[in-house]
């Protein structure tokens, strides 16, 4: 097994690459998303409409749409990017409710509240509400980074190499099939279990700061 | 429209795709709601023994990718010389995969049960078991059902992995009408308009089941 | 009837209940009363073993509870669950948040335990059912569910749930101190007339003026000992502990007969 280390950790840097790219981008767009489906008219109907199409598609789909689409219109992208517009597009559509709900579970009264004491909207937003929005929110996006590691696995099915490719690759070549799953199993509980940690560490970071 | 021909050609194919893909979801929901009854309880209630190796389950199956061990049996079956059908094999990876999920969600419900509750029962003399029929898993049940639903949408989602492996379902079917009429975008398009339809109406579905938990609360 | 003997209860390093005796004999109606944090609640709790205790024994009518001593060894063992559930069925308690089971109407909620635990048939359940909401007040309600009544109504009915179990002794903790003023009435009416029906009883409660009319015998604790006690009139007019005077002294110099 300790062969094959080296070629599972140099999939695991890319698969490490695309989950890392993929929440820091999630982070942005699916506030964006948020947003947009809390304003009112047409952008909060497309808004919602793109939040229910990518969460009741399979990402699979969606990624098989991308990279073979795409490159029938024209616009091919490699499996890397492919994949990581497939996860962005996504993953956006989960953080956007993540914040969603961060947003609506801050009580209505802590608006009412600071409004009474004579706040102006701009500073009850970034001094009240967005410091519990931000609390509340941390433990689903940890659960959500978890996810997005996992997700990574499936852009196997395009080839890219990250680690779920390199493990395949290597198991067709007669490897041990045992030692190589063993391998990734191990790196991906890892990874996993890495970002279950830090979520956990930027919790307590907060809750000492508030 | 003409773009689209292709697919009003072979829609009938991804319908029959899409009845493969509900029957193996449909098979595999069932014994992962046993199983994470069964776990949930013993979370609960287990002794401790039984409550660490139900953690250390619950950690690999929640931190590898379900992929991963769909793969890993469809490699590994072969080898152990269990003759069971691809089919029947990636049902029970993915029973066992959502059964963790479905534990958590269970236990949940249980746990968010007012202390009270638990108080009453007792006082009036109720063993555990009866406790748990009348009392406490009719409430557990009805709170845990949103949740339950959503763990379903996943599950009907994650069959298209099985596609990877070679079985045939909703996803296989497309990739073959793609190869066949090289117009993978209205294919696959057409594909995910047909697990939106099915997704869609569960979370639908579950949202209904939300608000009238909440109804007599 | 009840003998608690030497009940000690620690939460943590709280020593909440710090060796507790009481008696209460067949059809007396003792009222405990106390300042918050005196551990009324759980000397409540600990008669029927909603609260486990480190030491201590509970008997009721001579039979023990939750804890038994071993007639050769003088050790105290646990009874087994099914020995506990059993016993707990001579006692029955009622809450302050009245504790019915949502999912179930009025009637279901009073005839569960009797028909699952006693094996009661459901007719006749379900008649004695009836008896006990009359009793109360509210044979209406029969087919409601608790939502949609009002406190002094669950309240209410948490009492006929109890009742329909025939226990020998009631509990009672603080079961108007989450009501609304105006529904307290009805909810006290109900206890006393259980109390002047016999039945025995021990009320935990802040209302004064219930204990003053309705109590056999007063309790007051503090820091988990009993303090004093005594009948109501000695203890209203003329308490021998400074600190039941102190206690008192609102109510009294309020309620001055």
């Amino acid at each position: 097994m300790v062969r094959l280390m080296p070629a599972l950790l140099q999939g695991a840097v890319i698969t490490v690459e695309l989950a890392i790219l993929t929440f820091v981008i999630c982070l942005f767009w699916g506030l964006l998303v948020a947003l947009a489906q809390s304003s009112r008219g047409t952008l909060a109907w497309v808004a919602g409409g793109y939040v229910q199409a990518v969460r009741n598609t399979p990402l699979l789909i969606q990624l098989y749409i991308i990279y073979f689409g795409f490159s029938m219109v024209g616009f091919g992208l490699s499996g890397f990017m492919s994949g990581l517009l497939a996860l962005c597009i996504q993953n956006g559509g989960y953080v956007a409710e993540i914040y969603r709900g961060g947003l609506q579970s801050v009580s209505a009264r802590q608006y009412e509240a600071g409004r009474a004491l004579g706040m102006r909207r701009w500073t009850l937003y970034t001094t009240v509400i967005l410091p519990q929005v931000v609390a509340r929110v941390i433990p689903p996006m940890t659960n959500q980074a978890i996810s997005i590691i996992k997700d990574t696995s499936q852009v196997a099915a395009i080839a890219v190499m990250e680690m779920m490719k390199v493990a395949e690759v290597w198991v067709e070549s007669s490897a041990n099939t045992y030692d190589v799953f063993a391998g990734v199993a191990i790196i991906y509980l890892v990874l996993t279990s890495a970002a279950g940690l830090v979520g956990k560490a930027v919790e307590h970071r907060l809750a000492f700061a508030q | 429209m003409k773009m689209f021909a292709p697919l009003l050609h072979s829609y009938w194919y991804l319908f029959r795709g899409a009845g493969m893909t509900l029957l193996m979801a449909g098979a595999a929901v069932v014994p992962a709601t046993a199983l994470g009854v069964v776990l949930a309880l013993v979370h609960v209630f287990g002794r401790r023994p039984a409550r660490s190796a139900l953690q250390v389950y619950l950690f690999v199956v929640r931190g590898i990718p379900l992929l991963v061990l769909l793969t890993f049996v469809y490699y590994l079956l072969p080898l152990t010389g269990i003759d069971l059908p691809p089919f029947w094999g990636v049902v029970v990876v993915m029973s066992l995969y959502y059964a963790a999920f479905m534990s958590e969600v269970f236990r949940a419900g249980i746990e968010s049960l007012p202390q009270a509750q638990w108080d009453a029962a007792r006082s009036l003399g109720m063993t555990r078991h009866l406790m748990l029929r009348i009392v406490i898993f009719p409430q557990a049940l009805r709170l845990a059902a949103p949740p339950f639903v959503s763990l379903c949408v996943s599950l009907v989602k994650a069959t298209s992995l099985v596609s990877i492996v070679g079985l045939w379902e909703l996803t296989m079917a497309s990739r073959e009408v793609v190869e066949r009429t090289l117009a993978p975008f209205q294919i696959f398009l057409g594909a995910a308009l047909i697990y939106f339809c099915i997704c869609y109406t569960l979370a639908m579905y579950g949202r209904y089941l939300e608000r009238r938990s909440l109804v007599g609360h | 009837m009840l003998a608690m003997s030497g009940v000690v209860k620690s939460f943590g390093a709280n020593r909440v209940l710090r060796g507790v005796s009481l008696s209460v004999a067949t059809g007396e109606a003792v009222v405990v009363i106390g300042p918050s944090g005196s551990g009324k609640t759980t000397l409540l709790r600990c008669i029927n073993l909603l609260e486990d205790y480190e030491q201590g024994t509970v008997t009721v009518d001579g039979i023990p509870i939750g804890y038994r001593i071993d007639p050769h060894t003088g050790q105290r063992l646990r009874m087994s669950e099914r020995e506990i559930a059993a016993s707990r069925e001579m006692i029955g308690i009622v809450f302050q948040s009245y504790n019915l089971f949502p999912h179930m109407t009025v009637l279901q909620n009073i005839v569960a335990a009797p028909i699952r635990v006693k094996g009661v048939p459901r007719a006749k359940a379900e008649a004695r059912a009836r008896d006990l909401l009359a009793l109360v007040g509210l044979s209406d309600k029969a087919r409601e569910f608790p939502v949609r009544l009002s406190g002094g109504q669950q309240q209410r009915v948490a009492i006929a749930r109890a009742l329909a179990m025939d226990p020998k002794l009631m509990l009672f903790d603080e079961v108007t101190s989450a009501l609304d003023p105006e529904l307290v009435g009805e909810v006290l009416a109900a206890m006393q007339q259980l109390a002047r029906d016999g039945m025995t009883m021990v009320v935990v409660t802040h209302e004064m003026s219930f204990a003053r009319d309705v109590a056999d015998r007063i309790v007051f604790m503090e820091g988990g000992v009993i303090v004093e006690e005594g009948k109501p009139d000695q203890m209203f007019s003329a308490p021998r502990t400074e600190r039941v005077r102190q206690f008192l002294k609102r109510y009294n110099d309020r309620y001055r007969i």
